[in-house]
């Protein structure tokens, strides 16, 4: 069939057509082989421009569209829907982009912008010449979900979707969902417990019949792609059977193992059988074979005697459970900073030098102290400072500001003001109060008669100068709204100590091909406009494990990944890349090269038919596998070696030299 | 760990010494099949057979210094589609072993059922050379000769700089450095295989034997020794090749004619992409470029040809030198690969065909690694 090419030159509005000549290059383009018609316009993308395009192809018979401007990231999707609209197959529309690598970079040349983007124009119809008309496919999308976390951003995502009536997985690695939030005692700026909100939340999640709950279990693998992914799940022993069990704690109570409770930083303890806290979902306790004596020595049965119910099964093995979901959302949380390697602070030791998450459980009503403050030979403290940005904001640990610890260090004065009427020091960098209520927040601590602080903390010491200093710990440093050098003398310091990734992130990442930004955190697709989407399309990631945030922006992100789950449910299908790889079967020497270099496990090589095989569900058509194959093999649809160096010499025709 | 017995050497006469022991493990079953080099009876050449009569193993020569086919390539072709399905000893030559092993981790090649039998290798001579040296001498002399140190100026230049001339990946090494060849050589079991093959021999293997430690000691002085070689070589070679002007030159005389690629061992690809339909032009490509240039050089793409070859073979080069014993028109293009070739493999920390555990450059991907590059 005789090919019949149509070129658009946009001139976007001077930023293409105030460096170059667009009438010389339309008439080039005009004197190209197969090219029927060439036009020039000041804004292609827009209605007019994209009309133009649709009435050519119309009536005067194209069936190849070249279009000339910016970047194909940015409009490619926009010239093939107009070209389809017109009847046309969308990958017989190719653009050669005149403005990024040309106008822009030559604007002080308009001769030589001229003559690259009659090369750029050139090859770019060769382009199109070569183009087959591919078929767009679609796959089914699984209706589940998986959520990989079970703090309030996956119990959050979990719920919105299981409210749209579809099953949901929420898969969490420890015993109980509740995540950080659970150890946390108020939120602010409202000074809500923060078991009072969660808690509910967490019935809901054994209440709601579209969740399915799998605590104490790790995703170890996930394969397939947007629509149909699959999981494995390590479902961990937990001795102790769910059906029977009905948490009296007649087992833990006899248990003679005591161990620091992960859940209290260490401020209580807990048996080798055990609930993490009192309100844990599900409520049943777990053994910890790293304690417990029957599974070190196999001689202690005292739980499995003292349990009514006979709901201990010392025999129960880990499981492996698969899994088939449509998108998964990862929200696997934060770590807090380990301070003592800041020697300066002393963290570890002086035993009233304590850490933000330590102080939360001593906060929390529910907790190791009942909701009271205590210095370590249980007094009150009539003297607090709070060290800001311990860890963040410090070039030595983490660059970034974690975001909550200014608000949170404002809610331990005032509740230290509001409990014990202590002295509260805030020692700070700068005050970050900028979310709703929160400026407000500042403005009552203040008004409270919080001390503010502004500088960084040098030192904290035991050394004492003056008498009223003796017994204290004193905080050095430098008042740098003042000027001085202080010294302020307290009984309990609070180390407000920086969120950072998971010490897991690596294994986390790996398996479900997430990157990661230079800060550590999971990398979201786009910053502003694609803040919960992944690399890997159908994956999601949300909360703190994308980056520090409080309460309200994880709920904010976690409602906004549910939606986008829910948006691919309710559409069916997902669309797959049309320009897949494919192998030519004569060729491939079954090397596995291509298969070693795929970035979506998409390649495998067949042993028997020795023979590299695409699976072009997975496929995204970046053709790393097709310049890897040293025969050639692989080649990617309308860019085979021959379409590509053809493309080549047309650019370079020019300048061609004697090169072999 | 590694077990050793020795190996009599009869009357001192080293090659029927090894043909006894080849057939041995033939007539006592220990293998069914032995592939190794046969004396072909006019005596101007040496080619590798693959034996089931051990009567035939009287003419097998594994010293004799001619490597028609490196070895890596018939193991390639007999079992690039299904293994061994009978137990087969192959006697190979440490560049043959090592070819071998790059093969099977591109798996064109597979090992089971195979029993890798390495010896130290004393060079070879172009195919060409061997008869005049076979009419006079023997292989016991050229095995003697070379390991008394002499330098042997007609070797194959592949073999006067080869870097491994010891096996580095073998099951049982028939050791002859370091040993009074008068008297004995070394039977050196690596592996569970190489064991194996010294019981069914009905040899008693002890450990850390005192012919194992000299063959050490001889084997670190012969690799130092040849450290300094391959500097000198390098330089010289740099000199030679170095830079764009002089690479053309270099390949000046190249006819495409792409045997190199064909001896390769390790080449491996079923079909080149240099003779694919990519490459057949129509007559106005031709004519449309000599337009543009003025002249174009015909055939088309030579230079191409041996830099695409360079690319995909540089990690994985083992030095053999079959490549420049093929080619008709003498380009050194050991020189060429064996310098590019090492500097590749140091830049990834990768020595080809030293062990199965080690991942193929081009496949293994480390999130480290060149970070240099782009920094300037």
């Amino acid at each position: 069939m005789e090919k019949r090419v149509g070129v658009y030159i946009c001139h976007c509005g001077s930023n293409i057509a105030g460096y170059l000549d667009v009438e010389k290059l339309t008439e080039y383009a005009q004197s190209l082989d197969s090219v029927v018609v060439a036009r020039h316009y000041a804004f292609m993308c827009s209605d007019p421009g994209q009309d133009m395009i649709k009435d050519d192809i119309r009536e005067l018979d194209l069936n190849r569209v070249l279009v000339c401007s910016c970047s194909p990231t940015l409009h490619l999707r926009t010239f093939r829907e107009a070209c389809q609209a017109a009847g046309l197959n969308p990958h017989l529309c190719e653009m050669a982009t005149i403005r990024e690598i040309c106008s822009w970079v030559h604007s002080h040349d308009e001769q030589a912008a001229t003559e690259k983007a009659m090369a750029l124009v050139a090859a770019g119809v060769r382009r199109v010449l070569y183009r087959d008309p591919l078929e767009t496919r679609f796959a089914p999308v699984n209706p589940n979900t998986l959520v990989v976390g079970g703090g309030i951003a996956g119990i959050q995502t979990a719920l919105e979707i299981a409210d749209s009536e579809h099953k949901v997985f929420l898969v969490e690695k420890e015993p109980s969902i509740g995540g950080r939030m659970a150890q946390l005692g108020k939120t602010f700026p409202y000074l809500e417990p923060a078991m009072d909100i969660l808690a509910p939340r967490m019935k809901q999640m054994v209440a709601s019949e579209y969740v399915e709950l799998m605590t104490y279990s790790e995703v170890t693998e996930l394969s397939g792609y947007i629509g149909n992914f699959k999981a494995i799940i390590n479902k961990k022993a937990r001795n102790v059977d769910a059906a029977k069990c009905d948490s009296c704690g007649a087992c833990w109570e006899k248990c003679p193992v005591e161990v620091d409770s992960e859940f209290d930083h260490g401020l209580s303890k807990r048996k080798a059988i055990y609930r993490p806290f009192p309100e844990a979902v599900p409520n049943i306790p777990v053994i910890d074979h790293e304690h417990c004596n029957h599974f070190l020595s196999g001689d202690c049965t005292i739980c499995q005697e003292a349990c009514p119910v006979k709901a201990i099964d010392y025999e129960q093995e880990d499981e492996e459970i698969e899994v088939e979901a449509g998108a998964v959302i990862v929200a696997t949380g934060y770590d807090t900073l380990d301070p003592t390697p800041i020697t300066q602070y002393g963290y570890g030791k002086f035993d009233n030098v304590i850490t933000s998450p330590e102080f939360e459980r001593m906060a929390s009503a529910s907790g190791p102290t009942g909701g009271n403050i205590v210095l370590k030979d249980s007094s009150t403290p009539k003297s607090v400072a709070i060290i800001h940005c311990v860890g963040s904001r410090d070039e030595n640990y983490r660059q970034y500001c974690s975001r909550v610890c200014c608000m949170y260090s404002l809610k331990y004065a005032r509740f230290l003001k509001e409990t014990l009427d202590a002295d509260v020091y805030q020692m700070y960098i700068d005050m970050r109060c900028f979310g709703k209520g929160h400026e407000e927040f500042y403005k009552e601590a203040s008004d409270a008669g919080v001390n503010f602080v502004r500088g960084k903390v040098a030192q904290v010491t035991d050394i004492t100068q003056e008498d009223e200093e003796k017994g204290k710990l004193i905080v050095v440093g430098e008042d740098t709204l003042l000027g001085t050098l202080i010294r302020i003398p307290v009984d309990m310091i609070i180390l407000s100590v920086a969120m950072q990734p998971r010490a897991e992130t690596d294994k986390i990442s790996r398996v479900f091909l997430l990157g990661c930004s230079a800060d550590g955190f999971f990398l979201e697709r786009h910053p502003k406009l694609d803040p919960v989407g992944t690399m890997l399309d159908g994956v999601f990631a949300v909360g703190c494990c994308q980056g520090p945030k409080d309460i309200s922006d994880t709920v904010a992100q976690a409602t906004g990944a549910a939606a986008r789950a829910i948006e691919l449910i309710s559409k069916g299908r997902v669309e797959m890349e049309a320009a897949t790889a494919s192998v030519d079967e004569e060729v491939c020497s079954a090397c596995g090269f291509c298969e070693a270099i795929c970035a979506y496990n998409a390649i495998e090589v067949d042993p028997k038919k020795r023979l590299a095989v695409v699976n072009e569900a997975l496929c995204k058509g970046c053709g790393a596998c097709t310049v890897n194959c040293p025969s050639k093999a692989l080649q990617l649809k309308n860019f085979g070696p021959k379409q590509l160096m053809d493309v080549i010499d047309e650019a370079t025709k020019e300048y061609a030299g004697l090169a072999s | 760990m590694a077990k050793s017995a020795t190996l009599a050497v009869k009357d001192g006469k080293i090659r029927s010494s090894i043909n006894a022991l080849l057939a041995d493990l033939l007539s006592k079953q220990v293998v069914e099949a032995v592939l190794v080099p046969l004396a072909h009876p006019a005596g101007n050449n040496v080619v590798q057979s693959l034996v089931t009569n051990p009567d035939y193993l009287e003419q097998a020569d594994v010293f004799a210094p001619v490597m028609p086919v490196n070895a890596g390539r018939i193991i390639q072709a007999m079992t690039r589609l299904t293994p061994a399905n009978k137990k087969t000893a192959v006697v190979m030559r440490p560049c043959e072993l090592r070819a071998l092993v790059e093969l099977v981790k591109l798996r064109q090649a597979q090992l089971d059922n195979l029993y890798l039998i390495g010896i130290d290798c004393p060079g070879a001579y172009s195919v060409s050379d061997y008869p005049k040296y076979a009419a006079e001498k023997t292989s016991d002399d050229f095995v003697k000769a070379a390991w008394n140190g002499k330098d042997d100026p007609m070797l194959r230049a592949g073999c006067q700089v080869c870097e491994y001339p010891v096996p580095l990946m073998t099951d049982l090494t028939i050791g002859s450095v370091g040993q009074d060849l008068k008297k004995q050589l070394l039977l050196l079991a690596s592996t569970e295989k190489g064991e194996e093959l010294l019981e069914g021999l009905g040899l008693t293997a002890e450990e850390d034997s005192q012919a194992a430690a000299q063959r050490h000691t001889a084997v670190d002085q012969l690799l130092n020794k040849i450290k300094e070689t391959r500097e000198k070589f390098f330089e010289q070679t740099r000199e030679e090749i170095g830079g764009a002007d002089k690479l053309a030159t270099v390949f000046g005389p190249c006819i495409k004619c792409q045997n190199c690629r064909v001896a390769c061992p390790v080449c491996y690809c079923r079909e080149c992409f240099f003779v694919s339909p990519t490459f057949e032009l129509e007559a106005e490509k031709y004519l449309g470029a000599a337009e543009k240039r003025g002249a174009m050089r015909m055939p088309t793409d030579t230079l191409l040809f041996h830099l695409t070859r360079m690319t995909h073979m540089a990690a994985s080069c083992i030095g053999c030198g079959a490549c420049e014993e093929a080619c008709p028109n003498a380009i050194p293009l050991l020189k060429i690969f064996q310098l590019t070739g090492t500097n590749v493999q140091k830049l990834f920390d990768y020595i080809p065909g030293r062990s199965l555990e080690d991942e193929l450059p081009p496949t293994a991907f480390k999130e480290d690694e060149l970070e240099w590059i782009g920094e300037k």
